[in-house]
C-alpha cells in the first residue's frame, strides 16, 4: 500500500513540471506583449530595463528554470500588466471565492445527485425512475448559460424572490450560481449512481445478504450504497474539471470576481504571467486531485491497487 | 463522465456481449469477410430495438438536415443588416424562432451558427480521435514500461480543464476562425480517446488471430494496421458521439465568454451571448441557440449508449 501511494506521488511530480514546461512553451508562442503596444508606444531603452526587470531577455531555460523553483515555492512571479500586484495577490484576491463557489457547487451535485440516482436505482422502470432520468438528461445536456438565465429569469424577475443576480457576498447571493453551476455534475452523478447501483444489485452478495435474512434497508445502506459510491470518488477528478470550466461562464453572467472571470480578462489585457500562473495553479489543482483520488480508490477498492501501481 | 452506464438495462446488456464474443471467436475461425457483415449486421439489429437510441438518432439527422438545407431555402438573409423595427420579436409564423436584437431572423440565424458549431464539433472530435489512436495505439501495442508510463501520464492529466487551454492556443494564434478553434478545442481534450484506443488494443491484442498472424510473421505495421486498428472501428464509432457533447459546449463556452466565434458570424455560442445581453427583453434569443445545443447534445448521448449496446457492449469508460 505505502509502496503504491509514495510511486503515485512520484509520478505527479514530473508531470507537473512537464505541465508547466507546455505551458511555458505556450505561453512563448503568443505573439506580441504587454510593453509594445500599439497604443502606447516606449522608447527602447525603457522597453529593454522592462524586458529586464521581468527577466525576458535570458535564455527560455533559464526562464523556465526559475519558474519551476518559484512554482515549487508558491510563487507565481509578477503581474506584467498590474505594477506591484503579483500573481499571487491576485490569487489570494480572486481564488477564495472561486473555491467556496466550485466547493458549494460539488456539495450540492452530490446531495442532489447521490439521492436522485439511488431512487431510481431502487425504483427502476417505474414512473419515479424515468422523471428522475429525464431530469438528469436534460439537465445534463442543457448549457450551465441558459440554467443560469433560466433561473434569474423566473426566480428573480417572474416570482420577484429576493435573490440577488450578481456579486459573491451573503449567502442569498449563491444560491443561483451554485445551482446553475451544479446541475450538471448533479446530473452526471445520478446517471453514475442509478448505473453502478443496478449493477450492485445484481451481485452474488446481496443476494448472500438477502438470503441470510437481513433487513432490506440494511442491505442497502450496508451493501448497495457504499459499494456504488466507489465510482463517484473516481468521477471526482473530472467533476473538477467540468466545474473550473463551468466557472469560466458561470463568475461571467452573476459578475463574481472570482478566477474564471479573472482569467478570460487577463488574456484580454494580455497579461500574460498571470494566464500562465492561473493555468498552471488550475491545472496542479487538478493533478494533485487526480492523485488523491487514485490513492483513495487504491484504499477502497484494494482489487485496482496491483494494476495501477 | 458521459459514458456512465445510464440507459443500463442490466441482463440485456450482458447477453449481448457474449453474444459479439462468441461471434468474433466463430467467424475468426470461419473467414474476414462474412464476419464483417454479420458483426455490423448484427450491430443494427441491436440498434434499431432501442427506441430511445433510434429517436434521437432521427432527430439529429433532422438537426443535421436543417443546418445544411435551411440556410439556402430560407427566404432571411441571416447576417442583414439591422432593421430595428423587427428586433427582439417572439416566434410568430413569419419568423418561427422569433427574431433577434437586430431584427434578424433566428431560424436562419440558428440554421447557420449551427453548421459552425457542428462542424467545428465533428472536425474537433476527429482531431481527437486521431491524437487519442495515435497515443492510444502505440501504448498498447508497444506496451512494457512505455505503455506504463504513457498511461501514468494520462492518469495524472486525466480530467484538466481543457478552457484554459484552448483560451490559451487561441491566444497564439492571434485569430478565431473554425480551424483555430478546432486546434484549441481538441489539444487537451484527447486523453478519454487515447485511453479508450489502448483498452481495446491491449485486448484485442491477445486474440488467437492477433497470435497466428505474428506466427507466419506479419510485421508489427501489418498487424497493427491489418488486424488491431480496424478492429477498434467499433469503440471509435462510440467515441465520437461521447466527445461530440463536449466539443460542442466547448465551442458555446468559448463564444460565449467572448473569446470565440465572434459577430457577426454566428455560432450558438455567440448567438446564446447576443441573446444574454437582452435577456430581460427577449429571453427566446439566449432559449433558441441554447435549445439547440441541449437537443444535439441530448441526441448524441442517447445515440452513444445505443451504439455501446448494440457495437460493444464491454466498453464502458472507467
Amino acid at each position: 500500500m505505502t509502496k503504491f501511494i509514495v510511486r503515485r506521488i512520484f509520478w505527479t511530480i514530473p508531470v507537473i513540471l512537464l505541465v508547466i514546461l507546455l505551458t511555458f512553451g505556450l505561453m512563448r508562442q503568443i505573439k506580441g506583449n504587454p510593453f509594445r503596444t500599439s497604443e502606447r508606444a516606449i522608447p527602447e531603452q525603457i522597453q529593454r530595463n522592462l524586458e529586464r526587470k521581468f527577466g525576458l531577455n535570458e535564455p527560455w531555460y533559464i526562464q523556465y528554470w526559475r519558474y519551476v523553483k518559484g512554482v515549487a515555492t508558491f510563487d507565481l512571479g509578477p503581474s506584467l500588466v498590474l505594477r506591484n500586484r503579483d500573481v499571487n495577490d491576485i490569487v489570494r484576491a480572486h481564488f477564495p471565492r472561486s473555491l467556496e463557489l466550485g466547493g458549494l457547487a460539488f456539495l450540492f451535485a452530490l446531495a442532489l445527485g447521490i439521492p436522485l440516482g439511488a431512487v431510481s436505482a431502487l425504483k427502476a422502470n417505474t414512473p419515479l425512475d424515468y422523471g428522475a432520468m429525464f431530469f438528469s438528461n436534460v439537465g445534463y445536456a442543457i448549457p450551465s448559460f441558459l440554467v443560469a438565465t433560466l433561473l434569474i429569469y423566473f426566480v428573480v424577475l417572474e416570482w420577484q424572490l429576493p435573490f440577488p443576480t450578481s456579486g459573491w457576498n451573503d449567502w442569498e447571493s449563491k444560491v443561483l450560481p451554485v445551482i446553475a453551476l451544479g446541475l450538471g455534475p448533479a446530473a452526471a452523478f445520478a446517471r453514475l449512481v442509478r448505473g453502478t447501483m443496478l449493477e450492485t444489485l445484481q451481485q452474488d452478495y446481496i443476494r448472500t445478504a438477502k438470503a441470510k435474512g437481513l433487513r432490506w434497508r440494511r442491505v442497502i445502506a450496508l451493501h448497495v450504497l457504499r459499494n456504488s459510491l466507489i465510482p463517484v470518488v473516481t468521477a471526482a477528478g473530472p467533476t473538477l474539471g467540468f466545474l473550473i470550466t463551468g466557472s469560466f461562464v458561470i463568475e461571467q453572467i452573476f459578475a463574481i470576481p472570482g478566477i474564471g472571470r479573472y482569467y478570460v480578462t487577463a488574456v484580454t489585457a494580455r497579461d500574460y504571467s498571470v494566464v500562465m500562473g492561473l493555468t498552471v495553479l488550475l491545472s496542479v489543482i487538478v493533478i494533485v486531485a487526480n492523485m488523491i483520488v487514485d490513492i483513495l480508490y487504491g484504499i477502497l477498492d484494494p482489487r485496482t491497487r496491483d494494476a495501477r501501481a | 463522465m458521459v459514458a456512465d452506464p445510464a440507459q443500463t438495462k442490466g441482463k440485456h446488456v450482458g447477453a449481448t456481449g457474449v453474444d459479439i464474443d462468441s461471434g468474433d471467436g466463430v467467424a475468426a475461425a470461419a473467414g474476414g469477410p462474412v464476419r464483417q457483415s454479420n458483426l455490423w449486421k448484427d450491430a443494427w439489429r441491436r440498434y434499431i430495438r432501442n427506441r430511445a437510441a433510434v429517436t434521437a438518432g432521427v432527430i439529429f439527422l433532422l438537426v443535421l438536415l436543417f443546418v445544411v438545407v435551411w440556410p439556402i431555402v430560407s427566404p432571411y438573409d441571416p447576417n442583414a443588416a439591422p432593421n430595428y423595427e423587427l428586433k427582439n420579436e417572439g416566434p410568430s409564423l413569419r419568423h418561427p424562432f422569433g427574431t433577434d436584437n437586430f431584427g434578424r431572423d433566428l431560424m436562419t440565424r440558428t440554421a447557420v451558427g449551427g453548421r459552425v458549431s457542428i462542424g467545428i464539433g465533428f472536425a474537433a472530435t476527429l482531431a481527437i480521435l486521431l491524437v487519442g489512436v495515435a497515443y492510444g495505439a502505440v501504448s498498447g501495442f508497444v506496451g512494457g514500461k512505455l505503455d506504463n508510463a504513457m498511461m501514468r501520464l494520462l492518469d495524472t492529466l486525466y480530467g484538466l480543464p481543457y478552457l484554459p487551454f484552448a483560451i490559451i492556443v487561441l491566444a497564439i494564434f492571434g485569430t478565431v476562425n473554425i480551424w483555430t478553434m478546432v486546434i484549441a478545442l481538441s489539444i487537451a481534450s484527447w486523453f478519454t480517446s487515447a485511453r479508450i484506443v489502448r483498452g481495446q488494443v491491449i485486448t484485442l491484442k491477445e486474440n488467437d488471430y492477433v497470435r497466428a498472424a505474428r506466427a507466419v510473421g506479419a510485421r508489427w505495421f501489418r498487424v497493427l494496421g491489418r488486424h488491431l486498428l480496424p478492429n477498434t472501428l467499433g469503440v471509435l464509432i462510440i467515441a465520437i458521439f461521447l466527445e461530440l457533447p463536449g466539443v460542442i459546449l466547448g465551442e458555446a463556452f468559448l463564444s460565449f465568454i467572448g473569446l470565440g466565434i465572434s459577430p457577426p458570424n454566428a455560432s450558438w455560442g455567440q448567438m446564446a451571448q447576443e441573446g444574454r445581453a437582452v435577456y430581460r427583453v427577449a429571453p427566446h434569443i439566449i432559449a433558441v441557440p441554447s435549445i439547440a445545443i441541449a437537443t444535439l447534445i441530448l441526441c448524441a448521448n442517447f445515440i452513444a449508449d445505443g451504439l455501446r449496446d448494440a457495437l460493444d457492449p464491454r466498453t464502458r469508460e472507467t
